[in-house]
């Protein structure tokens, strides 16, 4: 017993040590959210600590939360006057802060950096942090989705090329369906929430539609295709209900020729696909039709209520600094268009990295708008009222555009 | 010194006591409730959160929850949920406590095996029936082939029409021990000698279960359909673990629509209002419940 409390009294000096040790008088502490640092290094915990250990008077205390809490937490915590002076949140969240004042304006901080430089981030990534003319942060990450295929099944099934448009994907998939071996020709998440919508957004943009106007022809059409390959068995029911991760799960067992994911599954695949495969772009709607695709990713913002904006705007000219790590260390794709990726000795995996790239080009941001969340049920519920015969391809759009009308006017 | 010696042994002690159950319920249960009914009248975003004064929006939020298109299925799917979960719940755990009320070797350990899915977290139960309802490689629909009930896969979770069922069978389980954990005491307080009188007359055992199984659980069977109507409405972890109250709202329920209004969609507003719709429901739920072992006291 009293070894332990000893023990326990050498702990509370060391602790009181490395308190003094650490937080000088002089020094500021910046807290920082993100949902970084769960079972491994991520990078806002990387950075925060590098960041803190440099001798530049500024600490940082960072606090790991998880993905689907930081949002309400955040807010729980500027209503209540005890925010972070920095945050990151997913990036369609982001509008719903610098809209109503809840970030920092930092567009004049910005043109002033030496470091941060606007012109090189993706224009989809920029955009999400834009509001109404003013930057209100910048990106962190991004990512976007593609179309990824099994080379194998497609020599079986005599395909010599990966499908252009949506037609030749649903044809495609028609062909590389084989019930006797449990195989789907494709698989995609379809479900009732942000991944339904994430995946289907981009239907509606190519179509040359936008959140804001949803029930174009093409989408409508797609929609009915779709539905067309769930009802032939081409594509599974359960895309109704499997996030993108699970889904993925099934191409890499092979249980599916074709998957409409994202980049994060790469170095996954590269573990678990026993297969050759390949990436393409988001098939369109007509040959050489319109692209684009959904734009994923978190953005680092200043909270309006900080007291230390200065060394705030430091700390996010140093992350920025280090946006060449994030492919090697951390698998992110950087949201900035100067940064050549360096090859990662896979070939597999830098052709990969290389489709998405080019496919990022075409990435459209959800949003903004401070409602996104109610504009991307509205959505993702359309998709599913058609997907499962409740309502027509074309209804079920028309009622997402009423709803949608009503909050975006 | 008489009011503390009156506050020892007399009126004031009572009183004392009723008035600290009484503070602890107005503070944890009741202040909350209040601030949601006020919340349910209140025009409410994000960043007033926090505070009590708000714009008042009068019977808005109920207007607009009611004429949200998904109003009359979520409506629908809460009373399947509540009906057909209770039905299971009841007859199940019921039979199962008569079952293991009969004297056998091994009857107590099998009936504590039971409640193995009464201590399981909703979360946990409802990633294992996550797998078991699966589509396309699930356990139940790999049995229903092999016994030849079915020649295609049944889609529980993705299927509009099975989707809600999906969920009751998952809750169904889950609560079968509680409801048998429960009948079991009602049944072990009828005295032994009720049945063999009976039996001496030349009952048989449905007579018997009819005339006086039956009557002297009444205030039993009260109380566990009540605390079963609570704790169903009351299931929430079933349904993000399932099916998220999808596909197109085909399963949704109050309980999960009114969470996802406030935490999913940010409307704060719209989520206390269908939780006072809710609250209502419950309150009728308790009502039956304190009627039922009110019955219990006098008698």
């Amino acid at each position: 017993m009293k070894f332990s409390k000893i023990g326990l009294l050498a702990c509370a000096a060391l602790g009181a040590i490395g308190v003094a040790h650490t937080a000088s008088a002089e020094d500021v502490t910046l807290k920082v959210w993100s949902i970084d640092g769960r079972d491994r290094p991520g990078l806002a915990d990387t950075f925060s600590k590098e960041f803190s250990d440099m001798d530049n008077g500024i600490k940082i205390e960072y606090r790991m939360i998880a993905f689907d809490d930081i949002v309400n937490e955040t807010l729980r915590a500027f209503a209540t006057g005890n925010a972070p002076d920095i945050v990151s949140v997913d990036n369609p969240d982001f509008a719903l802060f610098s809209s109503r004042g809840a970030m920092l304006d930092i567009t004049d901080r910005v043109a002033k950096s030496d470091i941060i430089k606007t012109d090189n981030f993706f224009p989809g990534p920029l955009n999400s942090v834009t509001w109404d003319g003013k930057l209100y942060g910048i990106p962190k990450y991004t990512d976007t989705i593609a179309v990824f295929y099994n080379k194998d099944l497609f020599k079986k099934a005599g395909i010599d090329h990966p499908p252009v448009t949506w037609e030749e994907f649903a044809a495609d998939a028609e062909k590389l369906t084989d019930p006797a071996n449990h195989v789907y020709g494709a698989t995609f998440s379809a479900r009732a929430g942000e991944e339904g919508t994430f995946q289907f957004l981009p239907i509606i943009q190519m179509s040359g539609g936008s959140f804001k106007k949803v029930n174009t022809e093409g989408a409508v059409q797609t929609l009915e295709l779709w539905k067309k390959m769930i009802d032939n068995g081409w594509a599974s029911k359960d895309v109704l209900t499997l996030g993108q991760w699970d889904s993925t799960g099934t191409f890499n067992s092979g249980n599916a020729a074709m998957a409409v994911s994202g980049n994060w599954e790469i170095d996954r695949m590269l573990d678990d696909a026993k297969f050759d495969w390949g990436v393409a772009l988001l098939p369109t709607l007509t040959e050489g039709g319109d692209r684009s695709s959904a734009l994923g990713g978190f953005d680092w913002g200043i909270m309006s209520g900080t007291k230390h904006p200065d060394e705030a705007f430091k700390a996010l000219e140093y992350f920025d600094s280090q946006a060449k790590r994030l492919y090697s260390e951390f698998g992110y794709i950087p949201p900035r268009s100067d940064i050549k990726l360096a090859s990662s000795g896979n070939e597999r995996k830098d052709a990969a990295i290389a489709k998405f790239l080019e496919q990022l080009k075409y990435a459209q941001p959800r949003g903004p708008h401070p409602e996104w969340q109610k504009i991307s049920k509205a959505i993702y519920d359309a998709e599913q009222a058609a997907l499962t015969g409740q309502m027509s391809a074309k209804d079920a759009l028309d009622q997402a555009q009423a709803t949608i009308e009503t909050i975006v006017n | 010194m008489k009011p503390l010696s009156s506050l020892r042994d007399g009126i004031g002690f009572d009183l004392a006591l009723v008035g600290a159950a009484l503070l602890f319920l107005l503070a944890l249960a009741g202040l909350p409730l209040v601030y949601n009914v006020l919340m349910s009248f209140q025009k409410v975003d994000m960043f007033t959160l926090n505070a009590l004064i708000r714009p008042f929006a009068g019977f808005q939020n109920y207007i607009d929850v009611y004429r949200q298109p998904e109003f009359w299925m979520v409506a629908r799917n809460t009373l399947i949920f509540v009906f057909f979960s209770i039905l299971g719940q009841f007859t199940i755990g019921f039979a199962l406590a008569v079952f293991f009320g009969q004297d056998f070797p091994g009857a107590k350990v099998i009936r504590g095996l039971f409640l193995v899915s009464w201590v399981m977290p909703g979360l946990v139960v409802g990633a294992i029936w996550s797998w078991i309802l699966a589509g396309d490689f699930g356990v139940l629909n790999s049995i229903l082939r092999g016994i030849g009930l079915i020649d295609a896969p049944l889609f529980w979770k993705s299927d509009p029409s099975l989707s809600i069922w999906a969920v009751v069978i998952a809750n169904i389980w889950l609560g079968v021990a509680f409801n048998m954990l429960l009948l079991s005491v009602g049944l072990a307080a009828i005295p032994r000698d009720l049945y063999e009188a009976a039996e001496l007359d030349g009952a048989n055992a449905w007579q018997r279960f009819c005339t006086i199984t039956l009557p002297m659980m009444r205030s039993t069977v009260g109380a566990v359909l009540a605390l079963g109507m609570i704790a169903t409405l009351q299931q929430f972890d079933l349904f993000p673990a399932l099916t998220e109250g999808g596909p197109a709202n085909s399963s949704n329920v109050a309980q999960y629509w009114s969470w996802q209004m406030s935490f999913k969609l940010y409307d704060f507003a719209k989520g206390a209002t269908i939780s006072v719709m809710l609250f209502v429901l419950v309150l009728i739920a308790s009502i039956v419940y304190v009627r039922s072992t009110r019955h219990e006291v006098r008698g």
